[in-house]
């Protein structure tokens, strides 16, 4: 038994000492911490096995398990970091906490292409000292383009749409009614249950729930609070205790009595809203794409004609709505370099690599002639046996592995320099030409070429958006913010829960409760939007 | 002052008649202390020196200054935590959780314990035995999904156990009601510690001398009454011991159950003080306030254990100190 032990002991040390003598002759490694709750990498993808080859670079990634703003506070205090990290809305306390390093140095000297590609946002990076910290996720260093799903809206499923006659959807009581009269007629499918309106109401994800209001007033997604044009100036408001809020709380609440929003829709956790909204029971849910893009890609692919449909609804017809992006880069947010870094030349070299065109093609397109193809004018495209591949999530992600090279990671927007689009599904003229059968069904009985098409073009706002503003930590706009947070967690559920008579009582509690917690907050978030204004 | 020196030698007096069964003591039991060592440094390692965090509780602090750079802010930290009406719920919560869980969790195990150990089957005594106390192994995670999905009001189990037995009409949204929420972290804890729990009593219980049973029986004691004057009173001193030990952890019991099991409905009934540190303190980056609620919970916790250490000597139990 012992010399067995020691036996292998031996030559598990071997093993480990000749692997890494061998990854030290050929690869470099570095740590990142990624706040997206991807899967592990698998190892070895077609993209991932290009770029390793090429750069002799390996990454040992960390995605986001749970709670992000936990994580965060938690590396903060240990001071245990990683080379590069990500971090969204809260990277900015790692730079207050010292923990970052200045990257303009870096970029002059070893990164042309990041230079070049972030030339047109790099003012808009420098914070008070004049140093850039992180690389926003995305950069829009040419024209902008369009995209097949707009960021947000009311989706509804399609079969509800086909049987009413195609109606274009403008009013939240429009919307309801739609689906009130399909769940009549239609009180089960498949033999179960159908589930008229679904909200998501998971921990941080729960703003897909509080954020209506704003949009309902025709605002795009600003966040907590709206700036509102008055006499020439933006002036932050709050929506919590306005008019629509009540409108669209008294609505869910009515639509909750009637069994039409999902029973259990305030218990439900994010896989279990994506498992619910991609078994075709669902006909409705307000939230914005990027939150529901994994179950319409699931039904794309299995269950093509349940899929949801986008519509800008508001308040009254009487409201003109500007619910579209302002094509916008996250200034406040982005991959950074950390003071662990061994050799940060080494890593910024790293993300130049990736920064550049022929690597976001890759990673986004693929490889040349075997994912996707290019025509006499040098516009690319995809054969129809290449775009069944990219339908397949799973495959895209797992096999191709692009995602992981792009998800949280600098990349490229918009157009390139020869017209194409750096993300295919977004490439100007086969939005309409490569959509799935099912999408084109309904482009076609409404005469667009994309779904976005049934919103209004954004109006430009300088300092868009507001949520990219973080309050200081610990300050006491923060403890607003949290408390506040904590009000529409409690209460949110209660309006729309409690029986149709005590809807009053319960609102007017809340405005109580609420009213009180906002000030410190819009204090921050204007003086944030006066000083974007005037040095943007 | 004419006193000190008788003083002083009956001190010496003292201590001489003590020192030599000390080391007497000491070399005779040389193995066993030998033995303890590495126990104690990793006490003093993992549990004493880490109290020296405390002074961030009485600082500003910011990651990236050292120790002693910070802002010195005196009790401000803890007039703001109760002045804050939050923590008083959250006070509320953990010890009507930790109770609930105490008593239930403790009754439930002692009752598995009795029940198991009279099971005349050996092979169907094992096999209960496994099957209850699975569950301790899985992880909350898992578990809280095992329980969402069982109380769902979209074909959960206890819902459609309920309605086919006619009890309830509609179903019920458990999870949503916020006075349920304790109940439900506290039966939830039972089916998952249960089993885990009974194993120690059912230690105790192997340990009773069986002529005390013989004793009983010829008495012509039965079932009921052998449990009842000859098992129990037998693992008493175990019960009382992990009571008093419990009692410590009142305080800071629970975090992944109702983390994973809260949701915004229930939240006044479900924050319990780890999550209140995590949500108003780690996340905020309020190190100073999160030690701060720490150092009250440790100082509640001793009061707490000593509490129910002198009780027990009053009552001339078993203690544990």
């Amino acid at each position: 038994m012992k010399r067995k032990g020691l036996l292998l002991l031996l030559l598990i040390l071997t093993v480990t000492a000749t692997s890494a003598l061998v990854s030290a002759q050929k690869t470099q490694t570095f740590t990142v911490f990624l706040s997206e709750p991807l899967p592990d990498y698998p190892g070895s993808t077609i993209v991932g096995d290009i770029i390793e080859k090429e750069t002799g670079v390996k990454l040992q990634r960390e995605y986001l398990v749970g709670d992000l703003e936990t994580k965060v506070g938690l590396m903060i205090a240990s001071g245990e970091l990683p080379d590069m990290l990500t971090a969204a809305h809260f990277t900015s306390l790692f730079k207050d906490a010292g923990m970052l390093i200045p990257l303009n140095d870096l970029v002059e000297k070893h990164a042309p292409n990041i230079k070049r590609l972030y030339a047109k946002h790099w003012e808009q990076l420098k914070q008070e000292d004049g140093n850039v910290y992180w690389l926003p996720i995305q950069a829009i260093p040419y024209g902008t383009d369009n995209s097949r799903y707009p960021e947000l809206g009311f989706f509804i499923n399609k079969k509800v749409l086909k049987e009413a006659g195609w109606p274009v959807i403008k009013s939240l009581d429009q919307y309801f009614e739609l689906i009130e009269n399909y769940v009549k007629k239609h009180p089960r499918i498949n033999g179960e249950r159908t589930i008229g309106y679904v909200t998501l109401f998971d921990s941080w994800r729960s703003f897909a729930t509080t954020n209506v209001p704003q949009h309902l007033l025709g605002y795009p997604n600003e966040g907590e609070f709206v700036p509102v044009l008055e006499k020439g100036k933006f002036v932050v408001r709050q929506y919590h205790t306005s008019n629509a809020a009540k409108v669209y709380y008294q609505k869910l609440n009515e639509m909750y009595n009637k069994g039409i929003v999902d029973k259990e829709t305030f218990v439900l956790n994010y896989d279990q809203y994506i498992e619910k909204l991609s078994s075709g029971r669902v006909l409705g849910t307000f939230n914005q794409y990027w939150q529901v893009q994994e179950a319409q890609q699931i039904l794309l692919r299995d269950d093509p004609e349940n899929i949801f449909i986008p519509f800008p609804v508001v308040l009254d017809e009487s409201i003109e709505e500007y619910q579209r992006d302002v094509p916008y880069i996250q200034a406040t947010q982005g991959l950074s370099i950390t003071t662990a870094c061994k050799d940060p030349v080494g890593a910024i070299k790293f993300l130049d690599y990736l920064i550049r065109e022929e690597t976001q093609h890759l990673v986004q397109w693929g490889v040349k002639g075997q994912h996707y193809e290019v025509d006499n004018k040098g516009h690319f495209y995809r054969t129809e046996a290449q775009l069944k591949l990219f339908r397949d999530p799973d495959w895209v992600r797992d096999v191709f592995g692009g995602p992981y090279f792009y998800n949280s990671f600098p990349n490229l927007r918009g157009i390139d320099q020869n017209g194409n689009s750096f993300m295919p599904d977004r490439q100007p003229h086969l939005i309409y030409a490569d959509s799935h059968e099912s999408e084109k069904e309904v482009m076609d009985a409404y005469g667009v070429k994309a779904f976005t098409e049934f919103y209004n073009a954004p109006r430009p706002r300088k300092y868009y958006p507001l949520w990219t503003i973080t309050v200081p930590a610990g300050s006491p706009a923060h403890i607003e913010q949290t408390r506040m947070k904590d009000i529409l967690n409690a209460y949110v559920p209660r309006m729309v829960m409690s029986k149709t008579k005590d809807f009053e009582k319960v609102w007017n509690n809340y405005v109580k409760e609420i009213s009180g917690l906002m000030q410190e907050q819009i204090k921050v978030y204007q003086e944030q939007i006066d000083w974007r204004m005037e040095n943007w | 002052m004419k006193t000190t020196p008788v003083t002083y030698e009956l001190l010496t007096e003292n201590i001489t008649i003590q020192k030599k069964p000390f080391w007497q003591t000491l070399k005779k039991q040389k193995v066993l202390l030998f033995m303890s060592v590495p126990f104690v440094v990793h006490v003093i390692i993992f549990k004493y020196i880490p109290i020296w965090g405390w002074v961030l509780a009485f600082q500003n602090y910011w990651p990236q200054k050292g120790i002693f750079d910070q802002v010195w802010v005196g009790f401000d930290n803890f007039k703001w935590l109760f002045r804050d009406p939050v923590f008083y719920q959250v006070l509320r919560n953990t010890l009507a959780m930790s109770i609930i869980q105490l008593v239930f969790g403790m009754v439930s195990s002692i009752l598995l314990a009795l029940i198991i150990n009279e099971v005349r089957l050996l092979f169907f005594k094992k096999t209960a035995q496994t099957i209850s106390y699975l569950p301790h192994f899985i992880s909350w995670v898992v578990a809280a999904n095992l329980v969402r999905d069982a109380l769902s009001t979209d074909g959960g189990i206890v819902n459609e156990v309920l309605m086919r037995l006619h009890i309830i009409k509609e179903p019920i949204m458990f999870l949503g009601i916020p006075q349920l929420f304790w109940w439900i972290i506290g039966a939830s804890h039972v089916w998952k510690e249960v089993g885990w729990g009974a194993i120690i009593y059912l230690a105790a219980i192997a340990s009773v001398d069986p002529n005390l049973y013989e004793a009983a029986t010829i008495d012509g004691a039965g079932r009921l009454r052998r449990i009842w004057h000859v098992t129990l009173p037998s693992i008493q001193p175990i019960i009382i011991i992990l009571l008093v030990m419990n009692m410590g952890y009142l305080l800071s019991s629970g975090f992944e159950q109702q983390y994973l099991l809260q949701n915004g409905r229930v939240i006044d009934y479900a924050r319990v003080f780890t999550i209140y540190e995590l949500d108003y303190g780690i996340k905020m980056m309020r190190y100073s306030f999160a030690t701060a609620v720490g150092i009250f919970r440790s100082v509640v916790s001793l009061v707490l254990v000593f509490g129910a250490n002198y009780l027990a000597k009053l009552l001339g139990q078993e203690r544990l100190l």
